[in-house]
């Protein structure tokens, strides 16, 4: 008897709500790209589940295509976090609101 | 340990070992994703990210999905989360920098009955296992037979998937050049001192007044 689908749902969602906190919440800016890890590893489990539940391999497919991009995203955002530490010598997202509207 | 949960699930007739299995791993991602976001230190949050990939990666297996296991344990855990530690030795944070989360009662509210729709949402659309329009053939017995996880995944990866996997090693080269043309050291200009807040402050007010 396999685990059903739902479950993993409910703790990729878990998950989910969790870095959502954590993107929305932390304070510092590296804190806020780690939380957005944590949101693409909670859509990975629900696309493996999915490619379990419909018997295909698409799901892992596009899992391998989501941990490269969010490889990119997190070398050009550290990127951008060590030029901003540079100028401006804090990494306080209440502070860092040049480009607030 | 596995015959003893054969024997203890025979014996209770409710749980499967796949279940225990599940839960278990289930807790511990959702224990270090809480610890990844409420730790104070930020070189805490990347080792609990780092244990979280690792169980993730371990659910992935359990799922059957060994090839994405295995490279979420080499790209992710390995290589991502690394950067990370990298990038914040080299800032060198002071851990009373960071401050905790602050969640008022409202936006608690908010947060927790979104995630009840979340849930409800898509446990209402995803399916019960009927099999149905969309349904493939790759359940896995026809994986095993056809060679095994890798073997499979490599087959659709490089006949369907070709034109995106190209795409992404593109873009990987894009990532590279992008980053190292940011983190570039400018050079140096006389008289710009690094003073933090006021250096902000300034830049904040410069924006303001001319884009008005």
């Amino acid at each position: 008897m396999a685990v059903p689908t739902e479950n993993y749902i409910v703790l990729a969602t878990f998950v989910f709500m969790l870095g959502v906190i954590g993107v929305l919440y932390r304070r510092n800016l590296i804190m806020v790209l780690m939380s957005i890890e944590l949101l693409l590893n909670a859509v990975n489990i629900i696309f493996i589940a999915a490619s379990r539940d419909l018997a295909q391999v698409d799901g892992q497919i596009m899992v391998l295509f989501i941990i490269t991009v969010a490889a990119c995203e997190a070398a050009v955002g550290l990127a951008m976090v060590i030029a901003l530490f540079r100028r401006y010598g804090t990494l306080n997202t209440d502070f860092l609101r040049v480009l607030r509207g | 340990m596995m015959d003893a949960s054969v024997v203890l699930s025979s014996i209770m007739g409710m749980i499967s070992p796949a279940q225990i299995i599940f839960y278990m791993l289930a807790a511990c991602i959702l224990l270090s994703s809480l610890m990844v976001v409420a730790s104070r230190n930020a070189v805490s949050s990347a080792v609990f990210l780092v244990v979280d990939l690792f169980f993730i990666s371990a659910m992935y297996a359990s799922m059957d999905a060994h090839f994405a296991a295995a490279i979420q344990v080499l790209v992710y855990a390995g290589a991502i989360v690394v950067l990370f530690v990298f990038v914040i030795m080299l800032l060198n944070l002071k851990p009373e920098a960071m401050k905790g989360i602050h969640l008022n009662f409202p936006e608690a509210a908010v947060l927790v009955f979104t995630f009840i729709g979340f849930c409800v949402i898509a446990i209402a659309v995803s399916r019960t296992g009927a099999t149905g329009i969309g349904d493939g053939n790759m359940t896995a017995a026809a994986i095993t037979a056809a060679g095994g996880n890798t073997y499979v995944v490599a087959m659709r990866m490089f006949t369907g998937y070709l034109w995106p996997f190209e795409l992404a090693s593109f873009l990987i080269l894009l990532a590279i050049v992008a980053s190292v043309v940011i983190a570039k050291k400018e050079p140096k200009i006389a008289g710009k001192k690094m003073d933090g807040d006021a250096s902000l402050a300034r830049d904040v007010a410069s924006s303001t007044s001319a884009g008005h």
